[in-house]
């Protein structure tokens, strides 16, 4: 029995290791799948918003998954990691709901780890070692500039991504810009 | 001194029911709002009143009588209540928030490790516009997953988090979504409602050396305004924001959604992401936002994510 055991848990444990070419997924809105990892690929099926899928693989923005027959690529941000479901706006949260969607009157334990809770912070007292020291690292430009050329790392252009039309509410964080 | 305050958070909340007479706290309330909408056409602020009526301190104290002709000094609702604050007062209230967070949490002995986020951190600083500030970077030694910013550029990171991601990209994604805080100055706003709603003057005032009364003052208790979290489109902008300042310093721009994704697939009651949890949207959610922004507009970007030099922690 315990032969069995610990060789299930080997079998876990590989499929773990190899986790980016086994995990579950939930598909976050009406996609296509492409043969490749390209806007411009030709289309080999479609997965609807909710369904589950299988992650295979990872490039760049691009994920491989299987849903049921078929495969392709599709967007990584079209996709959620996990079983979770769809996650607060959507529906199947089912194991999720109860436990990770926000709940301020929830009492945070964090037994046996270093964590991080509402009350530690409340209770928290001006450290001013600590800040000198987090105030005596810091860098210049010349040396972050010197540290990214280092790598390779140049500045691209990027333009400002616009807000999503359904954010768009009569919250004042949304006229921000 | 505490009596004072006390008696002025009352009358905060007092005031704020409508009165027949000359009503100091409408009056109050009308400013801020006007304020924090300012760059709003006039016609879609109809005044909203912050949600003072739903603090179970204002409840009791609706009941009471008013008291009569009470004078408030203005000085004492915290600084530039009316316009914005100066760089050197956001500083001021930035390094208060940050002094107490280290008191809660120190940072993880290691300069080779705060050396390294720094020199990240402020590169991807630098391709926000906001050059004026004196950027700071540390990790906390915490197991919970989480990050945090405060005005005047102060930036945290836990161990916890630290250990999720895998190449210099993905540490460049999350310190982008904490810059984007400060560059949008979202934690300023929230101060300023909780300043209208009358959140000042319960602060415990017990005397620390370094410690600024003042700014404790506007703040709240310790570092509580790090637990009670922004408004949820204000998460989602500084993922919009942040992935773009990202993208700017030549990384890979799918960082942050790498991060997101390793968020989401971790076990639903994993305690160490329960703070982060109270105070962000699900990051199922996030991706689902992120990818309505970002579409295809990405699809031209090869940046690098820099695994090779990621620093991993011992």
């Amino acid at each position: 029995m315990r032969k069995i055991l610990i060789g299930t848990l080997v079998v876990l444990g590989w499929a773990a290791a190899s986790v980016a070419s086994a995990a579950t997924g939930t598909v976050l809105r009406d996609e296509k799948l492409l043969t490749q990892p390209s806007a411009t690929a030709s289309v080999s099926g479609s997965v609807a918003r909710g369904a589950t899928v299988t992650i295979l693989a990872k490039e760049g923005g691009w994920l491989r998954v299987t849903a049921g027959k078929t495969t392709g690529w599709v967007r990584l941000l079209s996709v959620r990691a996990g079983t979770g479901g769809l996650g607060g706006a959507g529906i199947g949260d089912v194991v999720g709901a109860a436990t990770t969607r926000s709940d301020p009157t929830r009492v945070v334990a964090v037994a046996g780890l270093r964590g991080l809770n509402d009350e530690q912070l409340k209770q928290a007292q001006f450290n001013a070692d600590e800040l000198a020291r987090l105030e005596a690292q810091g860098v210049s430009a010349a040396q972050a500039s010197g540290f990214a050329g280092q790598s390779g790392l140049a500045v691209v252009k990027v333009a400002d991504l616009p807000q999503p039309k359904a954010e768009q509410s009569s919250s004042p964080w949304g006229e921000n810009r | 001194m505490k009596v004072k305050h006390l008696i002025l958070a009352a009358l905060l909340a007092l005031t704020s029911v409508p009165a027949s007479a000359f009503d100091l706290g409408k009056f109050l309330e009308d400013r801020v709002n006007r304020e924090l909408n300012k760059d709003k056409p006039a016609q879609t602020a109809p005044a909203q009143a912050a949600p003072a009526q739903t603090s179970p301190a204002s409840a009791q104290t609706a009941a009471a009588p008013q008291p009569a002709k009470q004078k408030i000094d203005p000085t004492q609702l915290g600084f530039a209540l009316f316009g914005d604050y100066s760089l050197e007062e956001e500083v001021r209230i930035g390094r208060q928030i940050a002094g107490n967070l280290l008191g809660a949490v120190p940072l993880v002995r290691d300069d080779a490790l705060q050396r390294y986020v720094n020199l990240v951190g402020r590169w991807v600083a630098q391709q926000s516009g906001r050059n004026e500030v004196t950027w700071r970077f540390g990790v906390i030694d915490s197991d919970a997953i989480n990050a945090f910013a405060a005005p005047g550029g102060y930036v945290f990171v836990t161990k916890g988090l630290y250990r999720m991601l895998d190449n210099e990209a993905e540490l460049a994604g999350v310190l982008g979504h904490e810059i984007a805080h400060v560059t949008k100055k979202h934690h300023l706003k929230v101060l300023k409602q909780s300043t209208l709603i009358g959140a000042l003057g319960q602060a415990a005032s017990r005397k620390v050396q370094g410690s600024d009364p003042a700014v404790q003052n506007l703040i709240g208790n310790g570092a509580e305004i790090m637990a009670r979290g922004l408004d949820k489109s204000a998460e989602f902008e500084a993922d919009r924001v942040g992935i773009v300042f990202a993208a700017r310093a030549g990384y890979d721009p799918w960082g942050l959604p790498n991060v997101l994704q390793g968020l989401a697939g971790l076990p639903s009651g994993d305690n160490r992401t329960s703070l982060l949890y109270k105070t962000h949207p699900h990051p199922a959610d996030r991706l689902a936002e992120l990818g309505e922004a970002v579409g295809d507009r990405f699809d031209g970007l090869h940046g690098k994510d820099v695994a090779n030099r990621f620093y991993r922690l011992r």
